[in-house]
């Protein structure tokens, strides 16, 4: 008997079916990977198991018995923990009060912490989990905050533990470890759901893959009996272009952005970019790549002029704005995609044209002195929702209500169409489906063949492998190590992703500046 | 979802939203009036005979339409004020402190330059109580801007510290000879006259309609200040700006924006319109400050703002609302012997509807939504 | 001049008018834990007075008013919960609303019941609770009167707020209704997937915020003035928030700020007493408490980190 199954289980957004009577089931002692793209349906299913969202139809059965799930507490009481994509962690309390959290032992309302702390403890012990009960979850890095979730779901006793997207903010080595305690986890009767879109991960981990596409299920296979081009198709229903071809060599130009010697304080007080140098060119895209968290927003963030650095110099063509505010940079020929579309890209509650002025505002031909010019900005709306295919009836729509692929665009629009000296897009695809993941990537490709200098941030292998011309990889705050596209694939850019060969490197190598591409 | 769907539902949205705009605040203030309703009936009086009154006393003759006119103009200036901040994304719960010292700066400087002809003398008044008001929204404007100090304490505080100064200035420096704590009259040049006062004997007997008994041009300036301020929100860049900072404050500094500025000017703008509803005040109600020449303007500001929807061309209905009520409730509790404090529970309910409201919209996009997405 | 401004009861006058803004600012302190804005202390205060003083009145009974108030503040909390919790309006909206809301009623029930505004007749008050003999004179007589008057002069909710802000800040500390407190206030989606509910947790929140600041009214009417006057509160409501800001969202720290400002406000009283001898006009010396919350605002924001959630109504699922 199984121990979860979902019969034809349905789920209805506004406009979107999440789900369309989904059914699969997950065998005792089992890892079945619920494979599919962004927006396939596999967390909605999954939170529906999780009694996070209710379903329209169908049913969920555990242990064989129909379990009408309305609420995180039933599917507790049933043995089933979740471990969701952005973590459910209270920074400021420890370890243990995360875990115990809800079902905390001690009586009279009282916390008995001692008891708490010995159950963590002997958690962590039986299942190979280290992490200090008494931290706060505010100083642990990514990879064991993920390790108190999973904890967390073990101390209230789950039995099917369900993985959203688990390895998205880990580095390699932790993916190895977390693995390793998927594992051990099966080896003591436990039975996961490992949801995720990355087709090697799956290879590596499932029993059984089930893949997901459009809010439904479209295959069943096991890492045996198929291989990633297989599955690639299955997931995204058609043959992927996984590299998208660049038409031209790079003709590097002038040296348009220059960072020498950046150093970058975090929120939290600590020197996150610690020491960096390069250079970027016009008709070049340079890549930082790296695990996120190792210093990659901070140096964006200094380069836009968003914060303020603590040392060294940017120079953009020879422009010193190591100290420029937004305004400045912007004024001094650059644009900037940030990795947060909804918090710092676009207004949502401006319409498109507002949206499309938005860092123009001040200046000619969109504004007279003090006075905004609406015909101009009108203009040049429309000009742009034409060149860059936004979907929508007016310029007059709220941002708010597009789709996420058409909202990209329309930060795209205004920062390549403003015609920058530098692009800086820092993450541009996230969370994007594949046909608008394609036009960003077309879009990112046309600015360098018009000669602009593009740096590119992600933490995507396939996107810095596919659009690169040189790759800087970024670990702790340093440049570890730089490639030319041709030197660079998947294996050596983890390899040093994950500080691989940072012993090796010698200060020269560190500090020098890297003149231009020669791909 | 397909594409044509999505934009059919755009479509609809579009005239969705403009109807609510408009609707929606109506229906807030509806079922305010008949919790109101509903209360004077449960405490034991006859609504009818109560809403007769305040209809009389708001509308029912010229004479009560200028009343009106009275209670709204300084209600124009005070919910232009908050709805400027909201727009920024800022809070001046202080209006009333900030309308305080926008009277005296007035009333001081009308004092002080009595021989001056009305011509100069009343914009310069204007003017003071502008920067006078400004100036007491600037230090919680800087710390708001500077270490986020929270603008609706600090400038609650303002309030409370400028009313003691008026009420010091009133029985110490400014005060008039006599027993009564209150600054001497202003000169006649800076009085902002009656509107009847405008016209002949001979036109106000054949246009009865123009005895508007004590309303007065305050109405104009209020009303001039309504339009220029629509007019900086939407074709400005300081307008543009200010609303960037205030639904999106990350954004609008990736753009370029200072948020820093943008707060400090925005909380000061208001405050300088704040502050000009206490000078029309002085100069056309008064023609003196006392320590209670202000009936919590400043305050009842924040019930217009929110009902007009934080804008300004709708600040003037709202206005004219909570003015006719403002007019009608000393009528009200004459004839119909309802106490006047029934009109602060009627803005509080107005208040209370206008923020519950969002979730009545939310049911009605969700059913259409729906409707939209079954259909296709 | 000096002796005749500190003196034992300055410091006894302290710890009185510090009680009501404790009281408000500890309840301010468990709402914003919970993720609740609460700019609504004023008017809730304001209600316990008036609610209170209104049931001494009929009943006679300093108790009986004191419970009054204590269930009229969560009443009316019960209105500011219902509205930002479950229709999830902006909280500092809802509670603008309130506090007018509260003004508005009372006025109009002071009226309605007592036919006339202002302020009520004076009612039977609270004493308080011990009544020492002074030993006669020399050193050891002086030091016990000014121990006897900072200790032992107060009336029962002078100490029972003192109680107050200990409970707390162990409750939220070591009980498992602290943590959660603790929890909601921070990450509302993380307390909801361990299947804690979110809006009970938040609804009992802001019902103790109303019930404490309901017995601040009490404190101010039954035990400080005898008598209700219209809008009374003065602004004590938003001095609590500050007070709880400066506290640093602790009920104890809340508790020593309402302190400062309880000094600033008992020093104000005493100067104003001693105008003959002081003479600056007694209106600048009742801005002191409200400048004295914008100068410490000033000086603590930076450094004092609020709840991450607080403000943000929480939508399930």
């Amino acid at each position: 008997m199984p121990v979860l199954e979902l019969r034809e289980v349905t789920k209805a957004f506004p406009g979107v079916l999440a789900n369309d009577r989904v059914s699969l089931v997950l065998e005792k002692g089992e890892i079945v990977a619920l494979l599919g793209e962004n927006g396939a349906g596999k967390s909605t299913v999954m939170n529906v198991v999780y009694g996070l969202l209710s379903p329209d139809g169908g049913e969920v059965l555990m242990d064989g018995r129909p379990a009408r799930i309305k609420s995180p507490r039933q599917a507790i009481d049933l043995g089933i923990g979740m471990v969701h994509q952005h973590f459910m962690l209270v920074e400021p309390l420890t370890v243990t009060e995360n875990i115990v959290l809800g079902r905390e032992p001690g009586r009279f309302g009282a916390i008995d912490f001692a008891t708490a702390r010995r159950r963590v403890e002997e958690l962590s012990l039986r299942y190979g989990l280290k992490v200090d009960p008494d931290a706060r979850i505010i100083d642990l890095p990514v990879g064991m905050q993920q390790r108190v979730e999973i904890l967390k779901a073990l101390y209230q006793g789950a039995r099917v533990l369900i993985l959203d997207e688990p390895t998205a903010v880990l580095t390699p080595q932790e993916v190895r470890e977390l693995f390793s305690v998927i594992r051990s986890l099966v080896d003591e009767g436990l039975s996961v759901v490992f949801i995720t879109h990355k087709l090697e991960e799956v290879m590596a981990v499932a029993d059984r893959i089930i893949v997901m596409r459009a809010g439904r299920v479209v295959g069943e296979t096991s890492p045996e009996k198929t291989d990633d081009v297989g599955l690639a198709r299955l997931m995204v229903g058609r043959d992927v272009v996984l590299r998208i071809e660049k038409t031209t060599k790079p003709t590097c130009g002038d040296t348009v952005l220059h960072v020498e010697d950046l150093r970058v304080r975090s929120d939290r007080g600590l020197e996150a970019v610690a020491g960096v140098t390069f250079s970027v060119c016009g008709g070049e895209i340079v890549a930082v790549a790296g695990v996120s968290g190792n210093g990659q927003t901070e140096l964006v963030e200094s380069i836009v002029g968003l914060r303020r650095p603590l040392a060294g110099t940017i120079l953009l063509k020879g422009v010193d704005i190591t100290r420029a505010d937004a305004r400045t940079s912007i004024e001094a020929g650059l644009s900037h995609i940030p990795e947060d579309r909804h918090r710092r890209g676009l207004i949502l509650q401006f319409d498109l044209a507002e949206n499309l002025v938005l860092g123009d505002h001040r200046v000619p031909p969109y504004a007279k002195g003090p006075l905004m010019r609406p015909g101009q900005v009108g203009a040049m709306a429309a000009t742009r929702i034409a060149d860059y295919d936004i979907r929508t009836p007016s310029a007059g729509v709220l941002a708010g209500n597009l789709s996420g692929g058409n909202q990209q665009k329309l930060v795209v629009a205004r920062e390549i169409g403003r015609d920058p000296e530098l692009l800086v897009a820092a993450q541009p695809t996230r969370g994007l489906d594949v046909g608008a993941i394609e036009f960003v990537h077309r879009q990112i490709l046309a600015a360098r063949e018009s000669g602009k200098a593009v740096l590119l941030v992600s933490l995507e292998l396939e996107e810095v492998l596919s659009l690169a011309d040189r790759v800087l990889v970024m670990y702790e705050g340093r440049i570890v190590k730089e490639l030319a596209s041709g030197e660079a694939d998947a294996e050596t850019l983890g390899y040093y992703m994950t500080g691989g060969g940072g012993e090796k490197l010698s200060a020269q190598e560190l500090q020098a500046p890297t003149h231009g591409g020669n791909a | 979802m397909n594409e044509k769907r999505e934009q059919s539902v755009l479509v609809q949205r579009s005239w969705m939203v403009a109807a609510q705009k408009i609707g929606a605040p109506l229906i807030s203030a509806a079922l305010a009036v008949v919790v109101g309703s509903f209360i004077i009936w449960a405490s034991g009086y006859d609504p009818r005979a109560a809403f007769i009154a305040l209809w009389e006393g708001s509308f029912g003759s010229p004479k009560a339409i200028g009343d009106t006119l009275l209670k709204a103009t300084p209600l124009i200036l005070t919910g232009l004020a908050v709805a400027y901040g909201f727009r920024a994304g800022l809070f001046n719960i202080g209006a009333e402190g900030q309308l305080f010292l926008g009277g005296l700066a007035a009333t001081w400087l009308g004092l002080s330059l009595a021989g001056l002809p009305w011509f100069l003398l009343i914009p310069l008044m204007l003017l003071a109580s502008m920067l006078a008001g400004a100036a007491w929204a600037f230090v919680p404007a800087i710390l708001k801007a500077r270490i986020g100090a929270h603008e609706v304490i600090t400038t609650m505080m303002f309030t409370y510290i400028g009313r003691y100064l008026v009420s010091y200035l009133v029985i110490g420096p400014l005060k008039a000879p006599g027993q009564i704590p209150q600054t001497a009259e202003l000169p006649g040049a800076g009085q902002l006259s009656r509107i009847q006062a405008l016209f002949s004997e001979a036109t106000l007997a054949s246009f009865e309609f123009l005895k508007l008994g004590r309303g007065h041009l305050g109405i104009v300036v209020a009303v001039i200040a309504a339009v220029l301020v629509w007019f900086v929100l939407k074709h400005t860049t300081l307008g543009y700006e200010n609303r960037a900072v205030g639904f999106n404050p990350w954004a609008s500094q990736t753009a370029g924006i200072s948020v820093q500025s943008t707060t400090v000017k925005a909380l000061c703008i208001s405050g300088g319109l704040a502050g000009l509803a206490g000078s029309t005040e002085v100069m056309g109600v008064h023609h003196r400050l006392f320590d209670q020449f202000s009936s919590g303007f400043g305050f009842t500001g924040i019930a217009v703002a929110l009902l007009a929807k934080n804008h300004p061309i709708g600040v003037i209905p709202a206005a004219l609302l909570f003015g006719a009520l403002a007019a009608g409730a000393g009528r009200m509790q004459f004839q119909a012997d309802v106490p006047q404090k029934i009109v602060l529970i009627i803005q509080a309910l107005v208040i209370f509807f206008v923020a519950a409201e969002e979730i009545v919209l939310w049911l009605i996009r969700r059913r259409q939504k729906e409707a939209v997405s079954h259909a296709g | 001049m000096l002796g005749d401004i500190i003196t034992p009861d300055l410091f006894a006058s302290a710890l009185r008018m510090a009680t009501p803004l404790a009281l408000a600012a500890i309840g301010g302190t468990i709402c914003e834990r919970a993720g609740v804005v609460n700019i609504a202390l004023e008017g809730i205060m304001l209600t316990g007075a008036f609610f209170g003083t209104a049931m001494v009145l009929l009943t006679g009974s300093p108790w009986l008013g004191v419970i009054a108030a204590v269930a009229s503040g969560a009443g009316i909390s019960a209105v500011h919960a219902f509205a930002s919790i479950n229709l999830r309006s902006n909280q500092v909206i809802s509670g603008t609303a309130i506090n007018l809301l509260a003004l508005g009623l009372t006025g109009f029930l002071m009226e309605l019941w007592y036919g006339h505004p202002g302020t009520t007749d004076p009612i039977k008050v609270l004493r308080p609770i011990f009544n020492f003999e002074s030993p006669g004179g020399g050193a050891i007589a002086e030091a016990w009167r000014w121990f006897d008057s900072i200790v032992f002069s107060h009336t029962p909710i002078v100490y029972l707020t003192i109680l107050i802000a200990i409970v707390a800040q162990v409750a939220i500390h070591r009980t498992k209704w602290g943590l959660r407190l603790r929890a909601l206030g921070e990450h509302p989606r993380a307390v909801d997937t361990v299947g804690v509910s979110v809006y009970r947790g938040r609804w009992v929140a802001v019902l103790m915020s109303g019930a404490l600041a309901g017995l601040a009214g009490a404190n101010l009417t039954i035990e400080q003035v005898g008598s209700f006057t219209e809008n009374m509160t003065n602004g004590r409501g938003f001095i609590a928030l500050a007070a709880n800001i400066f506290g640093r969202w602790t009920p104890v720290g809340s508790y020593l700020a309402s302190l400062l400002f309880g000094f600033a406000d008992a020093l104000q009283i005493k100067l104003q007493i001693l105008r003959g001898v002081v003479s600056i006009p007694p209106q600048l010396f009742l801005m002191l408490p409200y400048l004295l919350t914008v100068i410490v605002l000033a000086g603590v924001i930076g450094r004092a980190v609020a709840p991450a959630a607080v403000g943000e109504p929480y939508e399930k699922g």
